[in-house]
């Protein structure tokens, strides 16, 4: 590591948080809905709850070094276990809501979790049905429906007796979490973020207290992302998995760095109508969220009534062409775009913007995998000030970002402040070296010394070049690089976001290496192909029937030609097959965070791929 | 709890969640709406005014009717009768107490008559409420259609009460604190004054009303309404709930029976037929079904129609202002409109003049979507 480990006493969020506590106990730090009610907490309540979790963990035994796992949706239970945990120095491991029982076996297992927090009987199911976890010794459940009176096993423990066992605990030793807290090092791993895995197994990613502190100080003390920083005036919508380091950095760390407020969202199909509520101030989306806004925009103006239609359709090419003026002028108005705007404003963006919860953002961003820079510019359009940015959990997501008012559409920015970057010439690969530069992999060293250099270089796998030589533009990942048969270096990823731009193309994949041309895989969106073949009063069933009727194969075809005529004649996609379903985590084809794993599809869809070269000899 | 988010939809308890003026919109609306009604008297004349504080009045009026048949889905043709009943009591209570002639209490304070007359009405209403529990739509309708001709009966023939068809009798006396309202006074008129204080029963009764109606007995209600066997099951006592539709419907029609005649001074006891009844039925109709401020624009309307029907045989010359000169009268047309005006609500528009507002504010709302 290049961090020199500081003596004693290291900020974590535990401290962060302990110290809003006290200097603004009543200020608002989460808000979760509850039987429609919005109950908030505040940051003394916030810290309470969470040293009595420590409390609690103690009283369980947890020591130094030790894993807690969580396994729940965001709430404030998982904030209250996170800093809890990370104030009595162990460490903590998100596990994703949708992990079937066998990845659930496979992270407890790996990590060694001694204490499991449940949110509720399905993920108590999970941890129950797995059996050689030598490690567990106690699984805390949340939410006690259908668990409590009805399961005997012996670890089960509820969320209100632990926390019980941490009061006694804590009137027995009034100190003990604070002590441990003083001793907290740099080295301490805070945290096992096991990544999403594309490829392989998933693998855990050892953040220390270090790395953290280095990104908090980066990304939000810092204001690496937002201008102003971030501040208790802000609110954030947490509806990402929190075990993904983008969410724990927009909603753990915004809050407990930076004394945002935190408001959680019912779940991932609500987030539409809470975003409509909460009308946060930043947002965080991954390409997928904001694809999707902009489609349902799309597809809602067109189905409104004509009046509407017009008006709303006239803004929305308005807003192309605003976006445009934007992304050329580094996200900044010139006088003819702000005037356009501020008329626009009046008649559809306040209202749409109100609408779809977009109203109060002050900075929104799209990171974790990439996104078509159309989609940047719908939003930039419409008056959001749309960031990307980048980064990897194994640098604690610290590598670059387009600043306000520096934006260059089609790259991830410029290299934060004291952040080395630099690309491999021989390979093109992205290196970063800094601070945030993750401790190992849990229990891999061998993978491990394959991306971290000696000298502190990581290697991110990501392939890039330099934009007028300070914005960073991501090619694609280096290993989905095609080689076409007849040679020639293709960065698929490009062509897949152009094509997932579409409204009607929820997940494209291209393939065609050592091939002679490039063929795709493409699924369709089912809402908005669904609403297309109403609107053509053609009938279908299901989403298998839906892809295989000729006239969604023309309309496919129609946004394929689209596509090919921004690319070079080898990088056109030639032929393509819809898949037959919708791809999904519990069968493998997808990650938790719904990113595409390229292998296991082009394997179960062998077939399909076969029969776009059908007669065409290697 | 009161901290401002500056977020309307963001309820961080459930009174805020429940407030009636929950966006700083609708109290900025609701203040000028305030604004303009209480500089109406400055603005127009006084027989103008004198339609509006009858408007006002017959707005209390619909708002019970509204209760019992748009709330509780009890079609009631007997508002009449219990208008009547609301007259006479307070006419009674306020009535000259020398007079040999007329029954008469002599106490002209407002609040006592007003009381009075809605709880004998109210009273009158819980008794023929037994009747409402065990019978349903169009059985209802004739049975409370029988209160009317029983009323018209007594009403016509207790001279001492009503003084009789043709003579009738002096209506309430309104007196509030020491001011007269029914006369001429140095600083307003009597139009201004009886239209102010028209207006400020309105709003209280109103809101009333509205709080009566978003509560635990408005959903019960609402829930008898739409099918009384589905909520008895979910626990709704469908007689006490049908009983207390009818007592505080009956109570709204006492309070507003009382204070109809105020502004003309006198009442015939000949004016509480079928006729009154459906009018209200028309206001509720019009206005719209199981709203409040449907209610008050559906009395709104059909007090200031006969206003404009008046102004028509200036315009159309085959209308005549009397009848014997030949042609259609304005009476007739007043009728006719009536009848077209409920068919043609029913079929194009049968949420009412509300349901007109409530889909452009919608419209407004959904901008720039269609839903």
């Amino acid at each position: 590591m290049t961090t020199v480990a500081a003596p004693v006493t290291m900020a974590t969020i535990a401290t962060r948080v302990r110290d809003r506590a006290v200097a603004s106990p009543d200020l608002i730090a989460l808000r979760e809905k509850d039987l429609g009610i919005w109950q908030q907490v505040s940051w003394q309540g916030y810290w309470d709850t969470a040293e009595l979790v420590g409390h609690g963990l103690l009283a369980l035994g947890i020591e130094p070094g030790d894993r807690v796992a969580i396994h729940s949706e965001n709430r404030r239970e998982w904030l209250y276990t996170d800093v809890g945990t990370v104030a009595v120095r162990a460490a903590t491991v998100g596990l994703y809501p949708t992990n079937p029982v066998a990845e659930v076996g496979h992270l407890l297992r790996h990590s060694g979790a001694k204490v499991l927090i449940a949110e509720d009987q399905e993920q108590v199911d999970k941890a129950v049905a797995v059996d050689d976890l030598p490690d567990l010794t106690h699984i805390v459940y949340v939410e006690p429906r259908g668990i409590r009176n009805r399961y005997d096993d012996p670890r089960l423990l509820a969320w209100p007796d632990f926390l019980a066992l941490g009061e006694k605990h804590r009137q027995a030793h009034p100190q003990a979490v604070t002590q441990r807290m003083d001793e907290s090092r740099a080295d301490d791993v805070v945290t096992l973020i096991y990544t999403s895995g594309t490829t392989g197994p998933p693998k855990g990613v050892m953040l220390t207290a270090a790395n953290v502190d280095f990104a908090i100080q980066e990304l939000i003390e810092r204001g690496g992302f937002t201008a102003p920083p971030p501040s208790p005036r802000d609110s954030v919508l947490s509806y990402l998995p929190l075990c993904h380091v983008a969410e724990r950095i927009f909603s753990g760390w915004f809050g407990a760095g930076a004394g945002v407020c935190v408001h959680f969202a019912e779940s991932i199909e609500t987030v539409a109508t809470n975003l409509h509520e909460v009308q946060p101030t930043v947002l965080f989306g991954v390409p997928r969220i904001w694809e999707k806004i902009a489609a349902g925009v799309q597809i809602r103006v067109e189905s409104a009534d004509p009046v509407k239609r017009a008006i709303g359709g006239f803004w929305l090419r308005r807003a192309d062409w605003i976006g445009d003026v934007l992304a050329a002028n580094g996200g900044r108005h010139t006088a003819a775009s702000r005037a356009v705007y501020a008329v626009g404003w009046l008649f559809c963006y306040r209202a749409l913007k109100d609408r779809l919860g977009l109203r109060k953002v002050r900075y929104a961003a799209s990171g974790a995998a990439p996104i078509a820079p159309e989609v940047l510019r719908f939003f930039m359009g419409l008056g959001l000030p749309m960031h990307e940015v980048y980064g990897m959990t194994e640098n604690t997501a610290v590598a670059t970002a387009n600043r306000p008012g520096r934006v260059k559409v089609g790259t991830v920015g410029e290299p934060h402040d004291g952040v080395e970057v630099r690309i491999d010439e021989s390979t093109g690969e992205i290196l970063t070296r800094h601070p945030g530069t993750f401790a190992g992999y849990w229990h891999d060293p061998d993978a491990t010394a394959g991306v971290i250099e000696p000298d502190g270089w990581l290697h991110t796998g990501d392939v890039g070049e330099w934009v007028d030589g300070t914005h960073l533009r991501i090619t694609d990942r280096m290993k989905d690089i095609i080689i076409t048969a007849g040679g020639k270096n293709v960065a698929p990823s490009e062509i897949e976001n152009a094509l997932k731009a579409s409204p009607y193309i929820k997940e494209a994949l291209v393939v065609g290496d050592r091939r002679r041309f490039l063929a795709a895989l493409i699924g369709i969106e089912p809402d908005t192909v669904g609403h297309w073949a109403q609107l053509h009063r053609l009938p279908y069933s299901t989403y298998g029937d839906l892809s295989a009727k000729p006239e969604v194969i023309a309309l496919v075809q129609t946004v394929v030609d689209e596509v090919n005529v921004r690319f070079a004649t080898v990088e056109q996609v030639r032929s393509f097959r819809l898949l037959p379903k919708l791809l999904d985590h519990e069968d493998g084809e997808l990650t938790a965070t719904q990113k595409l794993k390229r292998s296991a599809v082009t394997n179960s869809f062998a077939d399909l791929v076969e029969s776009m070269y059908a007669g065409d000899a290697r | 709890m009161t901290a401002r988010t500056g977020r309307p939809l963001l309820y961080l308890s459930y009174g805020q969640d429940m407030a009636l003026l929950n966006t700083s919109a609708k109290r900025g609306w609701t203040l000028v709406l305030a604004i303009g009604a209480v500089a109406l008297p400055f603005l127009l004349t006084d027989d103008l005014l004198v339609v509006l504080a009858t408007a006002c009045v017959a707005s209390i009026g619909a708002i019970g009717l509204n209760i019992v048949t748009g709330y509780g889905g009890q079609v009631s043709l007997g508002h009449a009768f219990f208008l009547g009943i609301g007259a006479y009591t307070a006419a009674a209570i306020s009535g000259d107490p020398d007079s040999t002639r007329l029954i008469g209490f002599g106490i002209t304070s407002v609040p006592i008559w007003l009381l009075g007359a809605g709880l004998v009405a109210g009273l009158a209403g819980l008794i023929v409420s037994p009747l409402a529990a065990r019978l349903r739509g169009l059985y209802l309708a004739v049975v409370t259609l029988g209160l009317v001709f029983i009323g018209e009966h007594i009403f016509k023939h207790w001279k001492h009460l009503t003084g009789g068809v043709g003579v009738g009798r002096p209506a309430a006396v309104p007196e509030l604190f020491g001011i007269q309202f029914a006369v001429d006074g140095e600083v307003f008129t009597k139009a201004q004054k009886l239209y102010l204080l028209m207006l400020v029963l309105l709003v209280i009764f109103g809101v009333l009303a509205r709080n009566l109606v978003r509560s635990r007995v408005g959903r019960a209600l609402a829930a008898v309404r739409d099918r009384d066997l589905a909520a008895e099951v979910i626990g709704v006592d469908v007689t006490r709930y049908k009983l207390i539709a009818f007592a505080v419907s009956s109570f709204y029609a006492g309070v507003a029976g009382a204070l109809l005649y105020v502004m003309i001074g006198f009442v015939e006891p000949g004016s509480f037929n079928l006729a009154l009844s459906v009018q209200y039925i028309a206001m509720i109709l019009i206005g719209g079904v199981a709203t409040i401020s449907g209610s008050v624009l559906g009395a709104l309307f059909i007090t200031l129609l006969p206003r404009v029907t008046r102004e028509l045989p200036a315009v159309l010359p085959f209308i005549s202002s009397s009848s014997g000169s030949g042609g259609i009268t304005v009476f007739q047309v007043e009728t006719i409109l009536y009848g077209l005006l409920i068919i043609g609500f029913l079929i194009f528009e049968p949420r009412g003049l509300f349901g007109i507002w409530n889909r452009l504010r919608t419209y407004w709302k959904s901008w720039p979507f269609s839903h």
